[in-house]
C-alpha cells in the first residue's frame, strides 16, 4: 500500500517520538544499573545484622537500607489507603452525579490541587505539623501519619481524575443495560461501571503509588529523617529511600557512599516495579471474580 | 397511552400521542428512520429518564393485573416498571461479562442468592431463547465472543428473566443474518402467548410474518397522532 508524504512523515515522526522515550528510559535505568549494581547485596539492606534476625525485628539495623524500605512502603501504604477511597468516591461523584456545573467547578478545583509544587503541599504539611504540636501540647511531632496525608493531597487529583474519565468513556448502550432491567443507580455503579473500568481506574492508581514512592520535597518537611530505625508507629519520624538518595548524593564522602545511593534507587524501582505488578494482579483478579466467575 | 409528548432538548419529538396497545399480541411499528421510534419504546419503560435533555409530558397507562395505573407519574416506581417491561435494543448490548453472569444478572439486581434457582432459571429461559443447545458448554465464557444472532438471543433470554409482561423490542433482527432472522421471529411468536410484544421494524415482510397489529410513526399516521420535528 503506497502511503502518501503525510501519512510517511507522521508515522516517522511517531516511530522517532517512541524510540526517543524508550531510550531516554533505558539509558536512565542503565546507568542506575550500572553505577549501582556493585552496591546490590545483602549488606547494603541489612548492613552488619543477620537477615532473619532484622526482619524479625530481634535487632536493629543501622547504616542499612531496611528502615528506609520499609518506610517507603509503610508511607505508600498509608497515604494510598487515605487517598484511594477518597479519590475513587469523588471521581464517581463527579462522573455519576455532579451536575454539570459543579462538574466544572470541580474539575478546576482539582487541576489546580494537581499543579501545586510538591514542596509547597510540604510546607502546607510542615505547617499542620506546627499547629498540632501546639494543640495537643507538644505531643505530636513530625511522623509517618502527617507525611502520608500530606502524599494523599498530592496524589488525590490522580486518582479523582482517572476515575472520572474512565467512567465518563463507557459507551452509552453499556450504560442504559443495568437501568433497563431494573437495576438503580447505586447498582449500575457498582455491578457494571466500576468493574468494566478497573483498567483506567488501576492505571490511576499505579501511577498515583509511583508519586508517593519517589516524592522527596514533601517528606522531607513533614517527617522523613536520616535515621530513625524501623517505623515503631504512625506517630513517629521514618527513614524513606528518595529521602536517603537525596542527602547521600548531597552530602557523600566516600564514592562508595554514592554506590550506595545507587543501590538505594534500584532498590526503589524494585520496590515500586513489585507494586506495579501487585496491582496488576489485583485487577485481573478483580476482574475475574466480578465478571466471569458465577 | 393519552396525550403523550416528547421533547429532547426543548425540541419536539413525539406530539399528542394517543395509542390503545392490545395485550398478548405482537404490534408492530414502523415509519421513516429518526423519527423517533426507539423513543417512543423508551417512553414505556420511563428509560428516557436517564438520558440527558430528555421530557416526557402525558400518561402512559398499563395494567399489570390490578387495573390501569400511570406509570409515566412520578410516584410509580420505576425499577419495579422496568422489571415488568422489558427491552432489547437495536444491537446487542451483552454487558462484559460471562454468558452465565449475563443471565443472572436481573437475578442479581433483584437479590436472589440461591444459587440452584439461578442456574435453573438460567437454563429455563435460555431454552425459551433457543439457545440452550448453542452455549450450554460455554456459560463461563465471554458473552461478547459469541456471534451477533447469539449474542441478540443472549439479549432476549436476559430480558426474560424477570418475567416482564410487556417486550420491548427495537429493530432486534437488523443486524443479524437470515437464519437467526427466523429463529427470533418464531421466538417471537412463542412468547406472544404470555408477553405483550412492541417492535419497531424496518422490514415489511417481517411485519407482514409475525405483526398482528401495525402502527406507523410519521407524518402520514395511521394510528398514531403524527409527531412533529420542528427543524432548528
Amino acid at each position: 500500500m503506497t502511503k502518501s508524504f503525510p501519512d510517511r512523515l507522521l508515522s516517522l515522526f511517531s516511530w522517532v517520538c517512541a524510540l526517543s522515550l524508550i531510550s531516554a528510559v533505558s539509558i536512565i535505568i542503565g546507568f542506575l544499573v550500572l553505577k549501582g549494581y556493585k552496591a546490590l547485596n545483602l549488606e547494603l539492606v541489612f548492613s552488619d545484622v543477620r537477615p532473619l534476625d532484622a526482619l524479625l525485628l530481634k535487632r536493629q539495623v543501622f547504616g542499612g537500607l531496611l528502615p528506609a524500605m520499609t518506610g517507603t512502603v509503610f508511607l505508600i501504604v498509608l497515604s494510598m489507603a487515605m487517598a484511594l477511597p477518597l479519590g475513587l468516591f469523588s471521581g464517581i461523584f463527579l462522573s455519576e452525579y455532579a451536575s454539570s456545573r459543579i462538574k466544572w467547578i470541580f474539575s478546576l478545583t482539582f487541576d489546580i490541587l494537581s499543579g501545586i509544587p510538591s514542596i509547597v503541599v510540604g510546607l502546607f504539611g510542615f505547617s499542620i505539623t506546627v499547629f498540632l504540636h501546639h494543640y495537643f501540647n507538644g505531643k505530636i511531632f513530625p511522623c509517618l501519619l502527617i507525611s502520608a496525608m500530606s502524599l494523599s493531597f498530592l496524589v488525590l487529583p490522580y486518582i479523582i481524575r482517572t476515575t472520572q474519565i474512565s467512567l465518563e468513556s463507557l459507551p452509552l448502550s453499556l450504560r442504559l443495560t443495568a437501568p433497563a432491567l431494573g437495576a438503580t443507580k447505586f447498582q449500575n455503579i457498582f455491578l457494571v461501571l466500576l468493574p468494566s473500568s478497573l483498567s483506567g481506574i488501576i492505571s490511576g492508581i499505579v501511577l498515583a503509588m509511583g508519586r508517593c514512592a519517589e516524592d522527596t520535597a514533601v517528606i522531607m518537611l513533614t517527617g522523613a529523617v536520616a535515621t530513625a530505625g524501623i517505623p515503631k508507629s504512625i506517630f513517629s519520624g521514618f527513614e524513606a529511600l528518595p529521602f536517603y538518595i537525596y542527602y547521600m548524593a548531597a552530602e557523600y564522602s566516600h564514592p562508595s557512599e554514592l554506590g550506595k545511593a545507587y543501590g538505594a534507587a534500584l532498590l526503589l524501582l524494585i520496590i515500586c516495579t513489585a507494586l506495579f505488578i501487585f496491582s496488576y494482579g489485583i485487577k485481573n483478579t478483580l476482574k475475574t471474580k466480578m465478571l466471569y466467575r458465577p | 397511552m393519552k396525550n403523550l409528548w416528547f421533547y429532547y432538548h426543548d425540541r419536539i419529538i413525539l406530539e399528542d400521542i394517543h395509542a390503545e396497545i392490545e395485550k398478548n399480541a405482537i404490534t408492530a411499528i414502523s415509519g421513516p428512520s429518526g423519527q423517533g421510534k426507539s423513543t417512543f419504546l423508551m417512553i414505556l419503560n420511563r428509560l428516557w429518564e436517564n438520558i440527558d435533555g430528555a421530557k416526557v409530558k402525558g400518561k402512559v397507562e398499563i395494567d399489570f393485573g390490578k387495573g390501569f395505573e400511570d406509570v409515566c407519574h412520578e410516584s410509580y416506581p420505576v425499577h419495579q416498571l422496568r422489571r415488568r417491561v422489558g427491552i432489547v435494543f437495536q444491537t446487542p448490548n451483552p454487558l462484559p461479562m460471562s454468558i452465565y453472569k449475563n443471565i443472572a444478572f436481573p437475578l442479581t439486581l433483584m437479590g436472589e442468592k440461591n444459587r440452584e434457582k439461578i442456574s435453573y432459571t438460567v437454563e429455563a429461559v435460555l431454552k425459551k431463547a433457543f439457545l440452550w443447545d448453542e452455549v450450554k458448554d460455554r456459560l463461563l465464557e465471554n458473552a461478547e465472543t459469541l456471534s451477533g444472532g447469539q449474542q441478540q438471543r443472549l439479549c432476549i433470554a436476559r430480558a426474560l428473566v424477570p418475567e416482564p409482561d410487556i417486550l420491548l423490542l427495537d429493530e432486534p433482527t437488523s443486524s443479524l443474518d437470515e437464519a437467526s432472522v427466523r429463529v427470533i421471529e418464531d421466538l417471537l411468536l412463542e412468547l406472544k402467548k404470555t408477553c405483550t410484544i412492541i417492535l419497531v421494524s424496518h422490514y415489511s415482510d417481517q411485519i407482514g410474518r409475525i405483526a398482528g397489529h401495525r402502527l406507523v410513526l410519521s407524518e402520514r399516521k395511521l394510528r398514531l397522532a403524527p409527531e412533529k420535528a420542528k427543524n432548528m
